[in-house]
């Protein structure tokens, strides 16, 4: 499956999905007025990737500095499906990063985290978070 | 007198601490201005990264509230399609917190849904309104709500003190609502 790249803009974040290789990331900030119009190409495209990746195993990093609350919730989309895909056999690897004095980020983390049955998900302290 | 007329305007805003206020006609770009130029003063003034983080979204939820719900709307077609929504944000420090105010007109019909949301986030301690969040994480959006709640409980969440609001009526169809935020 081609791969979805998506340069960040000023209120929407990097989207570089790797389907190749199984990597897919997430990087920068994301608060557009209209969540629906980021996330919707995003999750279009793992509705066509997840069934398809069997028990490979797929890397997913979040590097996010800041989203709005509308983005949260796409995230939290994004995760259920990434669980579900999980439960059906994907080995499914998340990492969170986050700036060590980012409380907020960190505390979305663990927020996200909590729901996960499947997903294996690491909270990553970097000093270099975009 | 007209430098005289503004100075004064000016140093009544400085007076309140206010660093930034913006009344009208809002829009996504102005948005971004204005966020951008808001973390950068407070990055100039050495403010604690953790602060200008919550700051920051506070004033994001509260501008795009204005941007969905104002019912001081102007919309129409130049060259693409064009909606942009009247009301105010205001920005500044007193007693060593920053404040973030905004406020629209809102629908009568809306004032007693809104009114019972901001009570109810108002009587939560902190850990209540985190298990709040969560809930709405997961909630399949409200009808009609395009994600108010959880915009108003990511904002109470950031807020140091409980959220003030008030309105005023000023007819029949409409009042002025604000909402006072510290930080």
């Amino acid at each position: 499956m081609e791969s979805l790249k998506i340069a960040a803009t000023e209120r929407s974040p990097e989207v570089d999905f790797d389907f190749k290789h199984g990597v897919l990331s997430l990087r920068g900030e994301s608060y557009p007025e209209d969540a629906s119009a980021v996330f919707g190409p995003i999750f279009e495209a793992l509705e066509r990737f997840l069934p398809t990746v069997g028990n490979r195993e797929i890397r997913v990093d979040f590097d996010l500095t800041y989203f709005n609350s509308s983005s949260a919730k796409a995230l939290m989309n994004m995760f259920q499906m990434l669980d579900n895909s999980a439960a059906g056999g994907a080995r499914i690897v998340v990492s969170w990063f986050f700036a060590p004095d980012d409380d907020t980020m960190k505390e979305f983390g663990e927020d996200f985290s909590e729901d996960l049955e499947h997903v294996v998900f690491n909270l990553v302290a970097v000093e270099s978070a975009a | 007198m007209l430098a005289k007329y503004f100075r004064s305007f000016k140093h009544d805003l400085d007076q309140r601490g206010i660093i930034f206020s913006f009344s009208g006609y809002m829009s996504e770009g102005i948005l971004y201005s204005l966020g951008d130029a808001l973390r950068q003063k407070m990055a100039l003034e050495d403010t604690d990264v953790g602060t200008v983080k919550k700051v920051f979204s506070v004033f994001v939820e509260q501008a795009q509230n204005i941007i969905r719900y104002s019912a001081e709307k102007v919309s129409g077609d130049v060259g693409k399609s064009v909606e942009l929504s009247s009301g105010m944000v205001t920005i500044g420090t007193e007693n060593n917190r920053f404040f973030i105010v905004c406020a629209n007109v809102v629908h009568a019909s809306d004032e007693p849904k809104l009114r019972q949301r901001l009570e109810k986030l108002q009587k939560m301690d902190k850990e209540a309104i985190k298990a709040y969040y969560k809930e709405q994480l997961r909630e399949a959006p409200e009808e009609q709500s395009r994600g108010a709640t959880i915009g108003l409980i990511e904002i109470a969440r950031r807020a140091s003190e409980p959220i003030e609001f008030d309105f005023d009526r000023i007819d029949a169809e409409s009042f002025f609502f604000c909402m006072k935020v510290s930080i």
